[in-house]
């Protein structure tokens, strides 16, 4: 490096201004384009405190007096672990199927792949939209939702773990004449085991925040009371709900947090 | 003109770090601090700019209206001005590693140029003339736009020195400077400090006997929190052995080490 | 006998996580109505489904360019913002900027923005402020806190302390420090968190279209509401080509970032 690429301090003024003028003009363009008013929040903050007012006290009898609250965080708690263990196990039945040193055709090889990839772009809300008329608006279309979203949010990742695996012991086993089923049983699983485990976790953390959004759209679970209580205007309903929801990915959070930490030793969390 | 009055310094469970450190340096002078590790050499630096609060004495130096300002009792305000007339190099170089290293020697006027004009990076091309200049002083003009984090550590220890010669300061420090490189950079380093003295009072902490005694024009040695010489840079054996005691063997080691590695 | 007894021991540590983990998952799958045989019977009808929605109705692709473009640009305006404020709350959630107390209840704001969904966020807002636009971004900006927030704080924290010092020591003051020490050092880290949260943005904005803030997500909700399978699918495919080109020009310009900023 020379003198000659030095900027001068009023040269780089005028880029970072540029720079930064290009920025505030297009967020300006995108505000009234979408007529956004940044300013709207405070200038209509009335709205957040009268909404604010209709909330408070939250109405926790939403638990005592009906039994559908506490049955909805159930569902949805069951929905997302049935989304995660099915999706698990369906993602990593197909990214053995994608990983190159476990599935020695090409084609199959490809066509996993290709339905990885694909997944990996379908948003939720096609997908959930789709088996809430396939199976109709339950549980079960929420859930059956999770599955592919789980298999499409992790299927790459599993497969990149599977051909990440160290190859010697592969080469040792495969050297005193095992099958391919007996590497991959010998091999391959008691390497990838625990940071499998690890991953399910983390994918029960974010499924159980997917289910509740997913409730609003037909999937059931406590989304769907949220939606409900919502749209007949029992704000302080709205309040208890949410503050079970937090309380109840919190929990989720703490203790997927500390089995992966269990499983995959202290310190070397993600 | 600086004067430091009887520093004490004590850890909550008793444990004396400085214990009356007192003495005066004038312009001209380039005064090495030696001492064991853990002796206070550092502490008392860090005193001098403020940068720790000792629990009683006071460091005195003048302000621009001759005025004399005692660092230990000013608040964070007036020490924020004061620290812009004291140039300090540091052991572990302190410079931004993102930054240029042109930019890295600018931020010596950072206190000196108002918020608003700072918050955009908004220094002026004749203040990045000057800066050059101070850079063209250590040598190191050719580098000026690398990013200082891909520099070696000698080339920072020369930005650091470029950035405390561009704050035109009234009062160097220097904290270690040289004990991160290898001899012959470090003879470069002192080189480049001691000619600075004509203009400022120079205090720097060191390690290395031998260079002080080549280089500074005085020599202030702390053991326990305690000044317990002060004077001429050449120092007898028996000296060094009252200053470091055990340690002295181990720094001889040292030395001889570097000087082969350096052959 | 002595080697079946080593193979049980081996595998007795296992036996009650599966036992555990059996009746769980019948719990679950009587809760939610699903065996794993008919997890299958559901699958095959989605996908059966999704083969009906073909073809595509080509003719309502120009209607839904204008509520794709305004998917993105409420994704566009919610990561902006939200950076913008994410990194307001990193700097304050930053133990070597900010006072322990600050930081404790900043650091707790972030923590309960986290686990509050997105979508629970824009129901709130929509109740509130009305279907648009704007409870959109702002749905979205605030989502941002939790990650980004987060992320940076933490960023933050790994600042060597000698740069911080070394600004402090010149007699720079609070903002003097943010805008010499900290931020030089965390913007390539800034950008390329930034643009990660903006292909989640694009994925959300879609999503909270579904549920009032507009755009194709509407489009496509609307669609499926009217039983026009063809053209939602048409929705579908626009939606798909907007993820897909986000992540590669975002993956594209963290790769180059990367490789610019990279220090030796």
């Amino acid at each position: 490096m020379s003198t000659a690429e030095l900027t001068l301090p009023s040269k780089k003024y005028r880029q970072k201004m540029t720079v930064f003028s290009i920025v505030v003009v297009a967020v300006a363009l995108a505000c009234i384009y979408t007529n956004f008013n940044p300013l709207g929040i405070f200038m209509e903050f009335h709205y957040v405190r009268d909404l604010v007012g209709e909330m408070t006290p939250p109405n926790y009898h939403v638990l005592s007096d009906n039994s559908s609250t506490a049955m909805a965080i159930l569902q949805t708690l069951s929905l997302a672990f049935l989304g995660t263990l099915y999706g698990g196990v369906i993602a990593v039945v197909v990214a053995f199927l994608a990983a190159s040193n476990t599935m020695p055709f090409r084609a199959i090889r490809l066509t996993a792949r290709f339905v990885l990839s694909f997944l990996r772009v379908i948003p939720i809300l096609v997908v959930i939209l789709i088996f809430v008329i396939a199976v109709g608006p339950s549980t079960f279309a929420g859930m059956l939702t999770l599955v592919i979203v789980t298999v499409g949010n992790f299927g790459k990742l599993f497969t990149e773990m599977i051909e990440n695996v160290d190859n010697p012991p592969a080469e040792a086993i495969f050297s005193v004449g095992a099958s391919r089923m007996q590497v991959i049983r010998y091999s391959i699983i008691p390497q990838i085991l625990p940071t499998l485990i690890a991953n399910l976790l983390f994918a029960f953390d974010v499924n159980i925040r997917a289910a509740i959004g997913l409730g609003i759209f037909g999937g059931g679970g406590i989304g769907f009371q949220l939606q409900l209580a919502k749209s007949v205007l029992h704000y302080k309903d709205v309040t208890a709900i949410v503050s079970l929801i937090i309380i109840m990915v919190i929990v989720v959070e703490k203790i997927s947090d500390y089995l992966r930490r269990k499983i995959l030793g202290e310190g070397k969390l993600r | 003109m600086l004067e430091v009055k009887n520093l004490t310094k004590t850890l909550p469970n008793g444990r004396r770090l400085l214990d009356g450190i007192s003495f005066k340096v004038k312009k001209g002078e380039f005064v090495g601090i030696l001492g064991s590790s853990g002796a206070g050499k550092t502490l008392t630096l860090r005193c001098l700019n403020g940068l720790l609060k000792p629990d009683s004495g006071s460091v005195i130096i003048r302000d621009e209206h001759d005025r004399p300002l005692d660092i230990c009792k000013i608040n964070k305000r007036e020490l924020r001005r004061v620290r812009q007339k004291i140039g300090v190099i540091f052991q572990g170089y302190h410079l931004v590693k993102r930054l240029s290293a042109l930019e890295n020697v600018m931020i010596g006027k950072l206190g000196q140029i108002n918020t608003f004009r700072s918050l955009f990076y908004g220094f002026t091309d004749t203040e990045a003339e000057q800066a050059l200049k101070a850079l063209d002083k250590v040598k190191m003009s050719e580098l000026a736009g690398s990013m200082t984090g891909n520099l070696s550590g000698g080339e920072m220890q020369r930005v650091a020195i470029a950035r405390a010669i561009f704050q035109s300061p009234t009062l160097l420090l220097a904290d270690e400077p040289i004990s991160n490189l290898d001899p012959s950079n470090a003879k470069t380093i002192m080189k480049m400090i001691k000619p600075l003295s004509e203009h400022m009072p120079v205090i720097g902490v060191f390690h290395q006997p031998e260079m002080t005694a080549k280089y500074c024009s005085r020599v202030i040695a702390i053991k326990e929190g305690k000044i317990i010489y002060d004077g001429d840079p050449k120092l007898s054996n028996k000296r060094l052995e009252e200053i470091y005691g055990e340690e002295l063997e181990l720094i001889e080691q040292q030395e001889h080490l570097l000087a082969a590695i350096a052959k | 006998m002595q080697a079946r007894m080593y193979s049980f021991k081996r595998y007795r540590k296992f036996i009650l996580p599966l036992i555990i983990l059996l009746a769980v998952t019948e719990g679950a799958a009587i809760i939610c109505g699903a065996t794993f045989g008919k997890l299958f019977e559901g699958l095959y009808r989605g996908i059966a489904f999704f083969g009906n929605m073909y073809p595509p109705d080509w003719s309502a692709f120009s209607e839904m360019l204008e509520p794709a473009l305004q998917s993105i640009v409420i994704a566009f305006l919610g990561t902006v913002f939200g950076a913008l404020m994410s990194i307001v709350f990193a700097l304050l959630a930053a133990s070597n900027l900010s006072h322990p107390w600050v930081r404790a209840i900043t650091r707790f704001l972030i923590g309960l923005e986290r686990s509050i969904p997105e979508i629970v966020i824009l129901i709130l807002l929509v109740a509130a402020f009305g279907l648009g636009a704007m409870p959109g971004v702002v749905a979205l900006s605030l989502g941002c806190i939790g990650m980004l927030g987060k992320l940076l704080a933490d960023i933050i924290e790994e600042i060597d302390p000698l740069m911080i010092e070394s600004i402090e020591s010149v007699g720079g003051n609070k903002l003097q420090v943010i805008v010499f020490g900290v931020l030089p050092q965390i913007i390539p880290n800034i950008i390329s968190y930034t643009l990660f949260r903006f292909e989640i943005n694009i994925r959300l904005s879609v999503l909270l279209g579904a549920v009032g803030a507009g755009g194709v997500g509407y489009e496509l909700d609307y669609s499926f509401g009217m039983l026009q399978y063809h053209r939602a699918f048409t929705a579908m495919i626009i939606i798909i080509a907007m993820v897909f080109a986000t992540e590669q020009l975002s993956y594209y310009l963290r790769k180059k970032l990367k490789m610019e900023g990279a220090l030796k």
